[in-house]
């Protein structure tokens, strides 16, 4: 126990010292993070709301002059079923509907106070920055044409659907973390095949020390810094683009334990197979960027062509990204998410067992 | 020389052999150390020393033949040996992203008997460079830091493996201090060289080791002594004067010529330089270079292999 801590600390500290292996596992996920945050999450430029009016009236027209009269929205006419159709293709950000008998309502609220309409509005809580910008919208529109009522006749009352499309940042974050985790996972090659090469790894077979202490404690370091990417990612997500976790963060957490084994282990193959670190660096690179690119972490899957989504479909970082996005957003599935870990916890044994028995220790 | 008490062997290799494919790279190696010496193997690169320590390290598993420590199997309780031998390898670099203090700690950890860290960096002199990471260390320093590593459990037996290629004569000379202060310890050291010097200054006795096979044992002296009862005469080749000539001197006992050098050994050093000098004013010619010195390993080394030592 002492070894493998002293190990630990001793890996932690070479890590740390190591301004690249920090650059590409901590600094390069959160510049993407804030790179895409900024571009999709800021909620700059116009917001198109649909607006359906199913009580045909003058009051109800007036009410759609209230809202919009909001600048930076784009109110467009559609029948409830078409609009929620295009709000869950992504081409608006929310469905304001005008029950039937809204009119009739309002009228009779002004000599029976106990008469009240609803305005409902539809909202996707998976997509943070619309859903709240929708709330105040309409609590806000609403507040005006309430103003100098007593008591209040028209109120609010929100919907949730699930939208095929995540936005940019409830998207981004989750694939961001996948990402993290499977560079520090695959990085754990450098280091083990740099040692062997300076015959480190030789050096300390000539002490007591164990071969699963020294595997174990480079795992160790591995999730340590996985956590903190964790915990960073995740952070930079909620607090500064108001990304809605909607899941519990011990399974989120857990899920991130099982990516970072799945690639860590990944790595350890990448260290059987390199014989200098220069051939680990470069297929630590190969093996990271077609991952990085084609595991639906910038863009769904779906949207790519036909002979890189059946690609995609054998790539762990798929199922970690997807499995990570169904938790933390509640993100429509690519797969089930018992398939997802059924795959990843698959890989880890896989490729464990592969590099149990090709690694070289001199 | 040390007082000679009756002496434990703590190292005993009986006929180990280990091949790499057709290369018989330790081939029928026997020799035993006592507790307390400084045993050296010198030989050229590539003569089986390396191998044979690491099998003794338990690093490697010979195809035949018994290696004991302190008792101990060397092949079959390598667990067991490790905690109670200290190693150095030859390349000396350790973990260059920690500081002297982190690596000897880290070491300390895999043992269960250890010294304590200060005494370590005092023993070894490394105090001014404890706080400072390994790859800022000199050459020197960065060797006694891989000695101090051999001694973190406080081995009764260390393995030196060319404890001193690359340094320069100072850190050298340093480094010989030290070793024989962990003689001086009790401790038994097998080292490897391929430096004469070294193995004649350091060794109370050695193997000379070539194409895997050891091609003589002794003390320095006995070494020399046993090949060499007299005085070695040099000097540039002379085109003049041939071999016959040369062996026809008197006391003459032998000739060797190395590259542009002759080598003529003598019983009696006035006697053979007087009928040398006059044979070459004869020819109207002058021994350049002229030196006489005792015979050396050098010299032992040439006469078993017919090669220098540094090829």
């Amino acid at each position: 126990m002492r070894a493998l801590r002293a190990m630990t600390i001793a890996n932690m500290r070479g890590y740390v010292r190591d301004r690249q292996a920090l650059f590409w596992t901590l600094a390069f996920p959160l510049i993407f993070v804030f790179l895409f945050g900024s571009i999709f999450g800021g909620g700059s430029g116009s917001r198109t709301v649909a607006w359906v009016d199913e009580d045909g009236t003058p009051a109800a027209a007036a009410l759609r002059a209230a809202f919009a009269a909001v600048p930076g929205v784009k109110l467009v006419d559609l029948d409830r079923a078409t609009a929620l159709e295009k709000m869950k293709s992504g081409d608006n950000s929310g469905v304001i509907v005008v029950p039937k008998g809204y009119a009739d309502i309002v009228a009779a609220a002004a000599t029976d106070p106990s008469r009240q309409v609803a305005v409902t509005f539809y909202v996707d809580p998976s997509q943070q920055s619309d859903s709240a910008f929708m709330a105040a919208y309409v609590s806000g529109v609403l507040a005006q044409v309430n103003l100098g009522q007593k008591p209040v006749a028209v109120t609010s009352h929100a919907e949730t659907i699930q939208t095929a499309q995540l936005n940019g940042v409830s998207y981004l974050v989750p694939s961001i973390l996948g990402m993290a985790l499977m560079q520090t996972g695959i990085f754990a090659a450098i280091p083990l095949v740099a040692d062997r090469q300076k015959l480190i790894l030789k050096r300390l077979a000539a002490t007591p020390l164990k071969r699963w202490q020294l595997i174990g404690s480079n795992v160790i370091m591995r999730l340590v810094i996985a956590l903190v990417q964790f915990v960073l990612i995740v952070g930079v997500g909620v607090f500064a683009f108001n990304v809605k976790i909607v899941g519990s963060l011990l399974v989120i957490a857990g899920l991130a334990v099982l990516g970072s084994l799945a690639f860590t282990s990944l790595g350890y193959v990448i260290a059987s197979l390199a014989k200098t670190e220069e051939a680990a660096n470069g297929m630590t690179s190969a093996v990271q960027f077609p991952l990085m690119f084609l595991s639906g972490t910038f863009w769904p899957i779906s949207l790519m062509p036909d002979f890189l989504q059946a690609v995609a479909r054998f790539l762990p970082l798929t199922y970690l990204s997807d499995a990570l996005r169904q938790v933390m957003v509640g993100g429509s599935a690519y797969a089930p998410l018992g398939v997802c870990v059924a795959i990843l916890a698959g890989w880890t044994v896989l490729c464990f067992g592969f590099a149990a028995r090709r690694f070289q220790w001199q | 020389m040390t007082v000679t008490a009756p002496a434990e062997t703590v190292i005993r290799v009986r006929d180990v052999r280990k091949a790499y494919g057709d290369v018989r790279a330790v081939d029928g190696v026997s020799f035993a150390v006592e507790a307390g010496e400084i045993f050296g193997l010198l030989g050229p690169n590539g003569a089986g020393k390396t191998t044979t320590v690491e099998m003794l390290e338990g690093l490697r598993k010979p195809d035949g033949g018994a290696l004991e420590i302190l008792g101990i199997d060397a092949v079959h309780q390598p667990d067991a040996l490790k905690e109670r031998i200290g190693v150095t390898l030859q390349t000396a670099e350790l973990y260059p992203k920690l500081t002297v203090v982190e690596v000897l700690d880290l070491f300390r950890s895999f043992y269960r008997r250890t010294l304590p860290t200060a005494q370590l960096i005092e023993f070894l002199d490394l105090g001014e460079r404890s706080k400072a990471l390994t790859r800022q260390l000199s050459g020197g320093q960065r060797q006694r830091l891989a000695v101090a590593l051999a001694l973190v459990n406080d081995p009764e037996v260390v393995f030196l493996d060319e404890p001193t290629t690359g340094l320069d004569p100072a850190a050298r000379r340093s480094l010989w201090d030290l070793i024989e202060r962990l003689r001086a310890q009790g401790k038994t050291i097998l080292l490897t060289t391929h430096y004469m010097e070294e193995a004649e200054h350091l060794c109370d006795r050695l193997a000379i080791m070539d194409h895997g096979r050891i091609l003589e044992m002794g003390s320095p002296s006995e070494l020399v002594d046993r090949r060499f009862r007299e005085r070695a005469i040099r000097f540039d080749s002379i085109a003049g004067i041939d071999d016959a000539e040369l062996a026809r001197l008197p006391a003459v006992s032998s000739l060797k010529h190395d590259g542009e050098t002759t080598w003529l050994y003598t019983g009696d050093v006035p006697a053979t330089i007087a009928a040398l000098l006059a044979l070459s004013e004869a020819r109207g010619v002058e021994p350049e270079n002229l030196t006489i010195r005792k015979a050396t390993l050098e010299d032992v080394f040439l006469d078993l292999t017919g090669r220098g030592l540094r090829d």
